[in-house]
């Protein structure tokens, strides 16, 4: 022991004295800091331990312990952290709050473990250790700021620089690059590479994803994500050593719905945004977290805004709705928002024109042809995106989302997740990948992006399924958490009371609506239909439509105009934008009291306040609630027999489903080419 | 010398002290006579009327998606929803009608909800906390990479 002190002294003395021979050297090594490669000095350094502080997991994680009983506790930088048993080391580090740098690893996908940044020091290991693969064992001595681990990560740092270009000024991701930021905080600031840097040829992905794949580093996160979340098999990597790059082998683009994620993924700026591309730097923007409204998910999104004009959507993290994902609807709608609005109030002339006239007197005349008309004769038509405080209210009505992970049994019912909600079926994919649950489904053939049984096409199908005949009941009937998701298709048909009631004695009989599990849900279309829903907007039938002298759309673009008479005065609002336009709300307030009957409220809040005593969990945005919503109560006793027409197909086109979607640009080229089949 | 030096410090003590006494017992907290209610701090510092009740939302700011960077995380922001923007016609600039449009966006951050609470309770405005999402660790294995995974399926 005595030897050992000796020999560490003598050590440290000899390290001391290099040091004061380096200072003097005119020229500055690549190594940083050569004299304190050398573990035990470090060690003996950092000894004495004082009081650390409270430290906080990265991003305020919590954490899933599976089992409670198989927590051990690892020391990072000295700090003890107690972790569940097989986590890895780079995720005990960020319990104990330290962020370890990474390119591959990606908490959402699986561990590559290859662009070895992560590299910590773990005493008494002989070399660095990729932190992101390696399994933390108990009692394990992690180091993430010593000089050891401070060198690992320079060196492989110039690695990753030497074939990367300095493009960084011409480059979209600059500013939220995090191969800029890491390198700016763990790069050498020089490099000794003078030979050429390799290129590589650009690949075609598609309308929506840009790629420069010169600037690529190997991650593999963009191929982990296509194979795992998005279920493409076609990316992958190609070649060996420099020669290797990303790519499809043969050229194809990228059919899937989740494809714009990979830009979020990717660390530099090989893959970034194709609408975005050169319009704004990252810095111009304001963010403003909101939830989508392109389906009845309720994605938690930002917006990015420069002045009054939306740039883009990025995701918000939500581990009950949609984790860190978005779908392509939601990323890249938003030029729609731009395009084809109404921005005056316009009344259609006798020449059969439209003209501009003002508020006053648009209100006037609508506020008269109201009078005359007898109230049945009153038709309200509310769209798929009508806003704010009028329907607004963005929940998922799918409640229990994270509540899909712990099924078993998926039974779909005329539903295709893949197009109606893409951030379920995200979520479905993953429940089956992860745990082999089986999905059964009944409608139209369709394209899923995993294994499931057809079933059949229509209500038969489910008649045999509520009798116990079908050879698919055993599946559903031994199911521990069945999952039940009907379709906003089945509530177009006339018969949709008698298939609801079906679908209701399917899940009694599969126990699948229990105190602890509530596995029947119905997946809607859209976020205003979900509002709806809960505020008691209740279709009533078509045919009112037809007998209708007045008819007021909301933001409704899917009426069958050539069902509306001849004779019926049509109010169509639309969705607000800048200019003249108006709120929603604000417009029928105002017409309101042009026609008499003043509505009670007059600012926002009052409005909120009503729609807090019809439908309160409408205010609570962002959070997951239970459906409110109770399918019994409004379904009269089946009066109808079941058709036994085959279901339909409720979205046709995934990428244009309300007004704003159709007046998208990128989404009008997204389904010219991704659609065609 | 010292000691002259001494009395004239005790002397300014002094004199301050007379002066500074009916500031300070204004500003103490025994004093329940001039504890500042909610909202008055705006009125004293002359802010307009049509500001000194304003709806703001207390967020705390998300992790941005496509960068790994937490430096940013935790921190909370009053937002001042202020949507009165426009398109300046004469050189495309963005003009806003709101003083407080910029003040939520890049003044002022918080360390903790409450403290954001607290500040908007003395500026007397009506405020909405949105909670803060936060990511769920769970267990993750290089080894599950190689992990058997059942017969494969036949197409």
């Amino acid at each position: 022991m005595g030897l050992g002190q000796l020999a560490s002294r003598a050590l440290l003395r000899s390290s001391r004295l290099t040091t004061a021979t380096r200072t003097s050297h005119f020229l500055r090594t690549i190594v940083s800091t050569p004299e304190l490669h050398n573990s035990e000095a470090a060690a003996a350094q950092s000894q004495p331990e004082p009081d650390l502080p409270k430290r906080n997991p990265v991003g305020g994680a919590r954490i899933h312990f599976p089992n409670p009983d198989d927590a051990i506790e690892v020391f990072v930088d000295g700090y003890p952290v107690k972790i569940p048993k097989g986590m890895t080391v780079l995720q005990a580090c960020e319990i104990a709050g330290v962020d370890i740098p990474r390119f591959c690893y990606h908490s959402r996908l699986s561990i590559a473990g290859n662009c070895r940044m992560c590299l910590v020091e773990v005493e008494k290991s002989p070399k660095p250790v990729a932190s992101c693969a390696m399994p933390a064992l108990p009692g394990m001595k992690i180091k993430t700021d010593t000089p050891i681990a401070k060198k690992a990560r320079e060196g492989v740092m110039e690695f990753l620089l030497m074939n990367h270009p300095l493009d960084c000024p011409i480059c979209d991701q600059g500013g939220e690059c995090d191969l800029q930021d890491q390198s700016m905080a763990f790069g050498s600031d020089r490099g000794r590479f003078t030979e050429m840097k390799r290129s590589v040829v650009d690949k075609n992905l598609g309308p929506l994803v840009k790629t420069v794949m010169t600037r690529c580093i190997q991650c593999t996160r963009c191929v982990r994500f296509a194979t795992e979340v998005a279920g493409v098999q076609d990316l992958g990597m190609l070649g060996r050593g420099s020669g290797e790059e990303i790519g499809t082998y043969v050229e194809r683009v990228m059919e899937s719905e989740l494809s714009g994620n990979v830009i979020d993924i990717c660390p530099v700026g090989a893959l970034t945004s194709k609408p975005f591309a050169f319009k704004a730097r990252n810095w111009e923007l304001k963010g403003t977290e909101s939830i989508d409204v392109t389906d009845a998910v309720g994605s938690n999104i930002r917006i990015d805004s420069r002045g009054p004009e939306v740039m883009r959507v990025l995701p918000r993290l939500n581990e009950d709705i949609n984790e860190e994902w978005i779908s392509d609807k939601t990323r890249f709608f938003y030029d729609g928002l731009k395009r084809q609005r109404l921005n005056d109030p316009m009344i259609r002339g006798a020449d059969g024109r439209f003209k501009t006239v003002s508020w006053r007197d648009a209100l006037a005349v609508v506020a008269e042809v109201m009078h005359q008309a007898k109230p049945e004769e009153i038709v309200g038509v509310a769209g798929k995106l009508s806003d704010a405080e009028s329907m607004m209210a963005l929940k998922d009505f799918l409640n229990k989302m994270g509540g899909l992970e712990n099924a078993d049994v998926f039974l779909l019912v005329g539903t295709q997740p893949r197009v109606e909600a893409a951030m379920v079926n995200a979520r479905i994919r993953k429940t089956v990948r992860a745990t082999k649950a089986t999905v059964g489904y009944i409608g139209p053939a369709a394209d899923f992006n995993y294994d499931h049984q057809h079933l059949g096409t229509g209500p038969q199908t489910l008649i045999e399924l509520a009798e116990g005949r079908h050879p698919f009941w055993s599946a559903l009937s031994n199911a521990k958490n069945p999952v039940i998701i009907v379709g906003a298709g089945i509530f177009e048909r006339k018969d949709k009371d008698a298939i609801f009631s079906t679908v209701e004695a399917i899940a009694k009989n599969a126990n699948a609506v229990r105190p602890d599990w509530n596995g029947l849900n119905v997946l809607l279309l859209n976020a205003a239909q979900t509002a709806a829903l809960d505020l008691g907007l209740v279709p009533e039938s078509d045919g009112s439509i037809e007998s209708a002298k007045f008819l007021y759309l909301m933001g409704a673009d899917d009426v069958n105009v050539e069902k509306v008479p001849d004779d019926a005065f049509v109010v169509y609002q639309a969705v607000p934008t800048v200019g003249d336009a108006r709120d929603d709300w604000k417009i029928i307030r105002a017409l309101s009291e042009v026609a008499g009957a003043q509505l009670p409220y007059d600012t926002l809040s009052a409005i909120r306040s009503r729609i807090r005593t019809v439908a309160p969990n409408l205010l609570h945005t962002d959070e997951r609630e239970p459906a409110a919503f109770s399918t019994s109560s409004l379904r009269p006793e089946i009066k109808e027999k079941m058709d036994m027409a085959p279901f339909e197909t409720a979205v046709k086109n995934f990428y244009m489903t309300d007004s704003v979607t159709r007046a998208s640009k990128i989404m009008a080229q997204c389904s010219a080419l991704l659609l065609k089949k | 010398m010292a000691s002259s030096l001494q009395r004239l410090a005790s002397h300014y003590r002094k004199a301050y002290r007379s002066a500074i006494t009916p500031f300070s017992r204004a500003f103490s907290t025994e004093d329940a006579l001039v504890e500042a209610k909610p909202g008055e701090v705006g009125l004293v510092s002359g802010i307009p009327e049509e500001h000194l009740r304003r709806k703001v939302l207390i967020y705390s700011p998300a992790r941005t998606a496509s960068q790994q960077g937490s430096g940013k995380v935790g921190k909370w922001k009053i937002n001042f929803m202020s949507t009165q923007k426009w398109e300046n016609p004469l050189m495309g600039w963005t003009s806003t009608g709101d003083p407080y449009a910029h003040v939520g966006d890049s003044a002022i951050c918080f360390d903790s909800e409450e403290a954001a609470i607290a500040f908007a309770e003395r500026h007397g405005w009506e405020y909405t906390v949105k909670k803060r999402q936060t990511p769920l660790l769970k267990v993750k294995s290089y080894a599950d990479n190689f992990k058997w995974k059942g017969p494969p399926k036949e197409n």
